[in-house]
C-alpha cells in the first residue's frame, strides 16, 4: 500500500479550473518530485494535500485513511507537515520556540496539566526543548537558537521553516518550492539535508521550479501542466521526454 | 404612521449612507478601522453650528466651509497619525492609533461644545404638502434629495473622473496602482479628504432633520458607520448604500414600535447577527485567503 | 540551555571576567533575592507607607495591574484587538453586586462566580472567531461591550439602571474582614499574584506558544497541528476570567457599581496602559499601568483635557516605540 494516493483530485475557483483530475502517489521512503509552468496547479495540489483548501473532486488516501477535506490541524496530526512557497517562518521569536512550535500536536500537555500537574508539564517541556536542540543540530542551527528568526540569514530561514516541519516527526514532508531565492551553495546544501532526511525514514514530495535541484533530489518526477498530470517517471526520462521539453521551452529553457 | 416612519427611515438612511461611504472607502483601500471618522464629521457639524448660529451665514456657504475643514481635518489625521504606520506594522497598531487620534478630536470638540445637545438652527422651510393623503413635509424630501443628489454625484466621480479612477486603481491593489505611476500617498489623502466632506454633509443633514446636534452623535457615528459598512459588504459603494438605507429603516421601526431605549442595543445586535450569519456583509463577496 | 549555565558559572569563578547581568541574573542566590526582596517590600508597603491616598492609588493600580495582564494575553500574544474587556469586567462587577446584595453570598464565591461568568462569556464572544476576521472581531468586542452597557443601562429593574447597584456590604473571606485600604491592598495582592502565577504558567506551555504562534502567522499556525479557531477562544476566554476578578474586586473596593464604570473608554484605557508597558511580554503591562495611572493624578486638576492626552500618548507611543518600554519586537514593523 502507498503511503499516499491521490485519487482524481480536482479544484475549482469559482469558475476557474485549477486542478483536473490529477491521481497519483506516493511510497514510503521516496523522494518525489513536482514540476511544471508557473499556474500549473503545483502549490494548488499541495494546499488541498495539506488541509488549506478542500478538494471539489476526488480524495486523498494517506496510510489507508481518507483524509480528503479535513482541517489543517488535523492533517499535519496525522504526520503530513509542509513548508511554505513564500516562507513563513514566525518572524518575532527565536529559532527555538519556531521549532518548539512545531512540536505542538507532540507535545501531550492539556490545559489541566498546565494549571495542576506543573512539574510534568515542566518534565515535557525540557523534553521537547531538547528534541527541538536535536533538530537544530542536524540542520547546524543550534548554535542560533536564541536568535529571533526574521534576523537568520534567508537560506538559514528556509532550513529553520523545513526543521520546524519535520520536527513532529512527519511521515511525510511537503516541500513547496524550498530552493526558491536560494543561491547555488545553498541549494546544494539543502539537497544533502534533504537525502540526510530521507535516510531518516522522512518521505518527501518537492514542488520545485530549478531543474538542476530536482533532477539531482528526486526519485520519480511528476510534471503537471495546466492543472492535470501531463508526465511521470525518472529524472532522467523526464529530462529525455520531448514533450515536457516543449511546454517548458517557452517558459524558461534551462531544462 | 406607517409610511411616515418609513419615509423617514428611508431619508435617514440615505444620510447614513453618506457618512459610511467615507469609512468604508478608506477600509477598502487600507484595511483600516477608522475610529475617528464619527468624531471628523461631528466636528464639521458643529462648525456649521457655530458659522450659522453666530456668524449668521449663508446656510450654503456654511456647509461648504464644514465640508471643506471637514475634509481637511480627516486628511491631517490621515498624514498625522496614520501615514508612517502604513508599510509592515502589525494591523492592529494603525487601529489603535485610529482609536487615539479618535480620543483627541472628540476631547478637543468637548473643549470647544461641550457635551450638551444643542438645538441645530432649521435652515430648512418647515413646509408640508399632501400625497396620496399622506403629509409629507418638506425638509425631509429635500433632506432625501441633497443626500442621493451627493452620492451619485460621488459615483459618477469615481466613474468618470481620472480622480475617482486612481482611487478605484490603488483600492484594487497599491503596488500595482503605483507601479502605474498613480500618487498613493495623494490619493489616499484624498480620499480621505472626500470621505470626511461627504461624513460632515451627512452629518449636517442629520442635525437639520432632528434639529440637534451633540458630542455623542460623534461615536455614534462612527459605529454606525461600521454597522451599515458590514452590514452592506465593506468597500463597496452599492453595499454603503444598503447597510445605510437598512440600518436608517430597522432603526426607524424599532424606536417607534420596540422602545427608543433599546434602539442602540439592537442596532449592535443586528451587527452581531449579520456578523455571525454572513461576516462579508450582504453585497460582499468572500475572500479567498492567498497562500 | 543547561550547558550555557554551566560555562557562565565556571567563568565567575575563575575570577577575573567581570560579572555581567547576563551572568548574574543566571546566579540562584541572586535570582531567589530578585525574587524574595521585592515580593518582601509588597508584603511591608502598608505599614511603611501609612498614607491612604497614596494607598488607594496603588490598590487602583493592582486592579488595572490585573485586568492589563489579562488583556495582554488577548492582544499581546494572540494578537486580537478586544474593544469589549471593560465589558467583561464589567460582568464580573455586576456579578458579584447582584450576589451579594441580593442573594447573600459569600465575597470568596462571588470571585470565583465573577470569573467564571467572565469566562463563560468571553469563550460565548470568542466563538464566533472561527468565522469572523480579525477587524470584524474587533467591531464585535465593541459591540458586545456597548449593549452590556446599554443593557445594564436600560434594564433597571435587574441592574438598577445608570443608577447602579450602591452599597455592596464589607467583604470577608474566610473570616478576615476587607475593611482598611491596607485589607484591600492585601487582597490585591493576593488576587496579582494570582494572576501573575497562572498566566506564567499558561504562557510558557505549549499553549502560550500557540497563542503567540496564530498572532505571527495563523495560518503557518495552522499547519503546524494548531487549532487556531479553539485556541482563540481560549485565550480569549481566560483573558476575561481575569477581568471577571478584576470586576468583582472593584465591586467590593468602592461599594458601587454603575454602567459608567464600565465604558469603551475604559477599555481604550485598558489597551493604552498595555502599549505604554508593551505588549506580549508578561509583566509589561505593569509598567504601563503605574505610568498611566501616576499621569492621570497629575493631571487630575485639568481632566477636562483626560482624554486629550490619553490619545496624543496612543498615538505618539504607537508611532515612535510601538513595542512600548518592554514589549516584544514582534509590534516594531
Amino acid at each position: 500500500m502507498s503511503l499516499l494516493t491521490a485519487e482524481t483530485i480536482g479544484k475549482k475557483f469559482g469558475g476557474v479550473t485549477a486542478l483536473k483530475d490529477v491521481s497519483l502517489f506516493v511510497e514510503t521512503g521516496e523522494i518525489v518530485g513536482m514540476i511544471g509552468p508557473n499556474g500549473s496547479g503545483k502549490t494548488t495540489f499541495i494546499n488541498n494535500l495539506s488541509g488549506l483548501y478542500a478538494p471539489t473532486t476526488g480524495r486523498f488516501m494517506f496510510n489507508g485513511e481518507d483524509i480528503t477535506g479535513l482541517p489543517a490541524h488535523v492533517i499535519t496530526g496525522k504526520g503530513i507537515s509542509r513548508t511554505f512557497q513564500n516562507l513563513r517562518v514566525f518572524p518575532n521569536i527565536s529559532v527555538l520556540e519556531n521549532i518548539l512550535i512545531g512540536l505542538h500536536c507532540k507535545i501531550d500537555t492539556s490545559l489541566w496539566d498546565v494549571y495542576a500537574r506543573v512539574l510534568k508539564t515542566r518534565k515535557v517541556e525540557k523534553q521537547a526543548r531538547e528534541k527541538a536542540m536535536a533538530v537544530l543540530e542536524l540542520a547546524d542551527l543550534s548554535g542560533r537558537h536564541d536568535t529571533l528568526a526574521k534576523n537568520l540569514p534567508y537560506g538559514k530561514q528556509r532550513l529553520l521553516e523545513i526543521c520546524r516541519a519535520i520536527v513532529s516527526d512527519p511521515y511525510l514532508l511537503l516541500l513547496d518550492e524550498p530552493c526558491a531565492g536560494m543561491n547555488p551553495v545553498e541549494m546544494d546544501d539543502l539537497a544533502g539535508f534533504i537525502r540526510i532526511l530521507q535516510k531518516k525514514g522522512i518521505t518527501v514530495f518537492v514542488i520545485e521550479h530549478n531543474m538542476r535541484f530536482i533532477m539531482s533530489v528526486a526519485e520519480r518526477i511528476i510534471v503537471l501542466a495546466n492543472g492535470a498530470k501531463f508526465q511521470e517517471g525518472t529524472p532522467v526520462e523526464i529530462q529525455k521526454d520531448k514533450k515536457v521539453q516543449a511546454i517548458y521551452l517557452g517558459e524558461e529553457g534551462d531544462l | 404612521m406607517f409610511f411616515d416612519v418609513l419615509l423617514i427611515g428611508i431619508m435617514v438612511g440615505a444620510i447614513y449612507t453618506l457618512v459610511t461611504i467615507g469609512y468604508s472607502m478608506v477600509y477598502s483601500i487600507l484595511k483600516l478601522m477608522n475610529f475617528a471618522h464619527g468624531d471628523v464629521y461631528i466636528f464639521g457639524t458643529f462648525i456649521c453650528y457655530t458659522l450659522l448660529e453666530k456668524y449668521q451665514l449663508n446656510p450654503v456657504l456654511a456647509i461648504l466651509v464644514s465640508a471643506v475643514l471637514g475634509g481637511i481635518l480627516a486628511s491631517f489625521v490621515e498624514i498625522v497619525a496614520y501615514r508612517r504606520l502604513r508599510a509592515g506594522q502589525h494591523r492592529m497598531i494603525s487601529m489603535i492609533t485610529a482609536l487615539g487620534a479618535a480620543y483627541v478630536i472628540q476631547n478637543s470638540n468637548e473643549l470647544k461644545w461641550g457635551n450638551q445637545v444643542m438645538a441645530f438652527p432649521s435652515i430648512l422651510s418647515a413646509k408640508t404638502f399632501q400625497v396620496f393623503g399622506l403629509t409629507i413635509p418638506m425638509t425631509q424630501i429635500i433632506i432625501l434629495a441633497i443626500a442621493v443628489g451627493l452620492i451619485i454625484l460621488f459615483t459618477l466621480f469615481l466613474k468618470y473622473h481620472p480622480y475617482g479612477k486612481a482611487i478605484l486603481c490603488v483600492s484594487e491593489d497599491i503596488p500595482t496602482a503605483s507601479l502605474m505611476g498613480i500618487p498613493i500617498n495623494k490619493t489616499i489623502t484624498m480620499v480621505y479628504f472626500i470621505g470626511g466632506m461627504l461624513g460632515v454633509a451627512g452629518g449636517i443633514l442629520y442635525s437639520t432633520s432632528y434639529n440637534a446636534v451633540s458630542l455623542a452623535m460623534g461615536f455614534r457615528g462612527t459605529i454606525i458607520a461600521f454597522t451599515a459598512a458590514v452590514i452592506g459588504g465593506i468597500g463597496s459603494l452599492g453595499g454603503a448604500l444598503v447597510g445605510g438605507m437598512l440600518l436608517g429603516i430597522c432603526e426607524n421601526f424599532i424606536g417607534v414600535y420596540v422602545s427608543s431605549s433599546y434602539r442602540d442595543p439592537i442596532t449592535f445586535l443586528l451587527l452581531i447577527v449579520i456578523l455571525l450569519v454572513k461576516p462579508t456583509g450582504i453585497m460582499g463577496a468572500a475572500e479567498q485567503t492567498k497562500v | 540551555m543547561k550547558p550555557g549555565t554551566q560555562k557562565h558559572g565556571k567563568q565567575q569563578t575563575g575570577t577575573i571576567i567581570p560579572m555581567t547581568f547576563k551572568t548574574l541574573a543566571k546566579n540562584p542566590v541572586f535570582k531567589t533575592a530578585a525574587f524574595l526582596l521585592p515580593a518582601l517590600g509588597c508584603v511591608l508597603l502598608p505599614h511603611v507607607m501609612t498614607d491612604t491616598y497614596y494607598l488607594g492609588i496603588i490598590n487602583y493600580m493592582i486592579l488595572y495591574a490585573i485586568l492589563c495582564m489579562g488583556l495582554n494575553l488577548i492582544l499581546g500574544y494572540a494578537g486580537l484587538l478586544s474593544l469589549g474587556h471593560a465589558a467583561f469586567y464589567g460582568l464580573g462587577g455586576y456579578t458579584t453586586a447582584i450576589l451579594i446584595t441580593r442573594c447573600g453570598f459569600g465575597f470568596l464565591s462571588c470571585l470565583i462566580l465573577s470569573g467564571i461568568i467572565a469566562l463563560l462569556f468571553g469563550i460565548l464572544l470568542g466563538l464566533p472567531t472561527r468565522k469572523v476576521r480579525g477587524d470584524y472581531f474587533c467591531l464585535l468586542t465593541i459591540a458586545f461591550g456597548e449593549i452590556f452597557r446599554l443593557v445594564a443601562q436600560a434594564w433597571i429593574g435587574f441592574t438598577n439602571g445608570a443608577m447602579g447597584i450602591v452599597g455592596i456590604p464589607i467583604p470577608a473571606i474566610l473570616g478576615w474582614s476587607i475593611r482598611t485600604e491596607a485589607d484591600f491592598y492585601y487582597l490585591g495582592l493576593i488576587l496579582l499574584a494570582f494572576t501573575s502565577i497562572t498566566l506564567s504558567l499558561l504562557v510558557n506551555s505549549k499553549f502560550g506558544r500557540a497563542f503567540i504562534a496564530i498572532r505571527e502567522d495563523e495560518l503557518a499556525a495552522s499547519v503546524m497541528g494548531i487549532n487556531t479557531a479553539v485556541y482563540k477562544i481560549i485565550v480569549f476566554g481566560i483573558g476575561c476570567f481575569y477581568a471577571g476578578l478584576a470586576g468583582s474586586y472593584l465591586a467590593v473596593y468602592q461599594t458601587t457599581v454603575t454602567p459608567s464604570n464600565f465604558r469603551l473608554e475604559e477599555s481604550c484605557l485598558m489597551i493604552i496602559m498595555v502599549i505604554v508597558g508593551g505588549m506580549g511580554s508578561l509583566f509589561a503591562p505593569i509598567a504601563g499601568v503605574i505610568i498611566m495611572t501616576l499621569a492621570t493624578e497629575y493631571f487630575r486638576g485639568i481632566s477636562e483635557y483626560r482624554m486629550l492626552i490619553i490619545g496624543v500618548i496612543m498615538v505618539a507611543v504607537l508611532l515612535f516605540r510601538p513595542q512600548g518600554i518592554f514589549g516584544t519586537s514582534a509590534f516594531k514593523g
